[in-house]
């Protein structure tokens, strides 16, 4: 864990309707690192990570992701995020198309890849997430741990050198939090860099290399899972901890 | 949520009794209604407006001199200043006689067959003028609807300004704007500026159903396919528009559905639509009943197919 990959500096973001989500938030994360972001809703934890790819645009600061200077003005965000790989709540898949449509669309309008090339790369990648047998399924017929599965499967497909999970798991019946969990955890092992929004502080706890506690636009607490975990010395992460570990 | 408790049995069909009842008395009522205006109905005349028997008129091509062959069985003419001659064959009912002087386009004789009645011929020039307009109002509609949803403000406002003006003007006034102005200017034939008023006009109401096809699909849809380094256009292509093309059957089939129905406004532009053909015929058999009868007749199996249609294509493009 060498050179940054990621770097904000004094990151602030407002909204139109003047709730101030990001307040000068620094942060960076090594190559092959795993940060977990946690903290309360309505602490700016998925804005933040929507500001790593520019969904969100951002009001005073810096956003350098892989050397790219993400919010500087003539970034070809479009290549930017070709390398950082995004996992939505909601999955997001294209409901339209099977799930090996979903993870061939990208490569093929975006890298150009033959049919074939696509397609070998979104088997490959169907398998790894253990759903090649759900090739020809569209998502409505596929469960939520499924879908979150494929949608793994379509960021992958672009070969990112950066993944971002904005509440991965958060949206899914209890049951099916497991696979999404294992799926994320074998990326993990294989060195990915990896921002995960998230509320699983088990997840947390085993596979982050650092937890960042955010609260009211702030990264308030940031350290390793067993420092972060056993005591804190923050009165709002205590609180919060205290809050989550409850249930 | 308590689902509506279905009708059942007996009881339905008791309930289609009824309808039928109302149907039969709504009839028996407009029947009543025409006896009492002394009304002679002449359903039998209206057949040869829709399907005409009687053949296709022989006219003369130029001003000239009759003559026959010996067979009476070929009919020339010949042109009276000039060296034109004209042969004619196979044709039963002869209305000139040898060494008639006939001048242009005068009916010489009819051969016999069945051809397509005015009223016929209209329904194919609506069916003409609808499909055209179709065509360029989903063009246009595409475009603006676009626009209307684009972050540039030039395209934003100048899709805007399209649909207000459009859907704020009658269409018949556009009709004669688009008639007796566009279509002096441009030189356009009264075909042409038919076609363009109707796309134009129609073209408004698909803009704003493209942009609520476009605006109900999730946020998220697009951003996906950004995070994905699309850009906005393969987004749009690609993931937004065919889920949108979904959302935006069901309305855009009632909006075609519409502009053949509108379509009877260019008879004012001397267009023989079926609307046109219509008081034509009307203007011939003095039977203005029957003949309107049939022509709405006419235009509820134009947009009746058309609704069908789009129920199978619906059914098609369902994936969940």
């Amino acid at each position: 864990m060498t050179e940054p990959l990621i770097e904000l500096r004094g990151v602030g973001k407002s909204y139109a309707n003047g709730t101030q989500a990001l307040k000068g938030v620094s942060l960076t994360v090594a190559r092959g690192e795993v940060v977990c972001i946690v903290g309360p809703s309505g602490s700016g934890k998925s804005t933040l990570l929507r500001t790593l790819n520019a969904l969100e645009g951002i009001d005073q600061g810096r956003v350098v992701v892989d050397g790219i200077d993400v919010h500087a003005r003539g970034t070809d965000l479009n290549r930017l995020r070709t390398h950082v790989g995004m996992v939505f709540q909601q999955f997001n898949l294209f409901p339209h198309m099977t799930a090996l449509q979903n993870v061939m669309l990208a490569p093929q309008r975006v890298l150009k890849l033959s049919v074939n090339e696509a397609r070998q790369r979104a088997e490959a990648l169907l398998a790894k997430v253990g759903l090649l047998a759900k090739a020809d399924t569209r998502p409505a017929q596929l469960s939520g741990g499924q879908q979150q599965r494929v949608a793994i499967a379509r960021a992958l497909a672009m070969q990112p050198s950066i993944m971002l999970f904005d509440e991965p798991t958060s949206a899914l019946d209890p049951e099916m939090v497991g696979e999404v969990l294992d799926v994320m955890q074998t990326l993990a092992r294989e060195g990915m860099t990896m921002c995960v929004v998230t509320h699983e502080m088990g997840f947390a706890r085993a596979v982050a290399h650092r937890v960042v506690f955010m609260d009211g636009g702030e990264a308030v607490y940031d350290d390793a899972p067993p420092a972060f975990f056993a005591a804190p010395r923050n009165e709002r992460l205590r609180a919060f901890l205290g809050q989550v570990l409850k249930n | 949520m308590a689902a509506e408790p279905q009708v059942s049995g007996w009881r339905r069909w008791c309930w289609h009794g009824v309808y039928a009842l109302i149907i039969v008395a709504l009839g028996a009522g407009l029947y009543g209604a025409s006896r009492r205006v002394d009304y002679t109905w002449r359903w039998d005349r209206l057949p040869q407006y829709i399907v005409s028997t009687e053949g296709e008129d022989i006219r003369a091509p130029f001003d000239g001199f009759v003559a026959f062959s010996a067979d009476g069985k070929t009919l020339t003419v010949t042109e009276m200043k000039g060296a034109g001659t004209e042969r004619y064959t196979g044709f039963a009912q002869v209305l000139v006689g040898q060494g008639d002087l006939v001048f242009q386009n005068d009916v010489l004789a009819r051969k016999p067959g069945i051809r397509p009645g005015p009223l016929l011929v209209g329904l194919g020039l609506t069916l003409e003028i609808s499909a055209l307009s179709l065509v360029f109002a989903l063009l246009l509609g595409l475009v603006a609807g676009l626009g209307r949803v684009a972050h540039n403000p030039a395209a934003r406002n100048l899709a805007a300004t399209y649909v207000e003006i459009i859907r704020g003007t009658p269409l018949l006034v556009q009709i004669f704007i688009f008639y007796f102005f566009i279509g002096t200017v441009l030189q356009l034939s009264a075909f042409a500026a038919g076609v363009a008023a109707l796309a134009v006009f129609t073209g408004a109401y698909v803009a704003e159903i493209v942009r609520a096809g476009i605006e109900g699909v999730p946020r998220g849809q697009m951003e996906a396919a950004r995070s994905l380094g699309m850009s906005t256009a393969q987004a749009m292509r690609h993931v937004v528009l065919p889920q949108a093309l979904r959302r935006m059957l069901p309305p855009l089939a009632g909006q075609f559905i519409n502009l053949i129905k509108d379509s009877s406004l260019v008879s004012v532009m001397a267009l023989t639509d079926l609307t046109k053909a219509g008081r034509e015929v009307v203007s011939s058999t003095f039977s203005p009943f029957e003949v309107w009868f049939s022509v709405a007749a006419l235009y509820l199996l134009l947009t009746g197919s058309l609704s069908l249609l789009v129920r199978r294509l619906e059914r098609r493009l369902a994936h969940d």
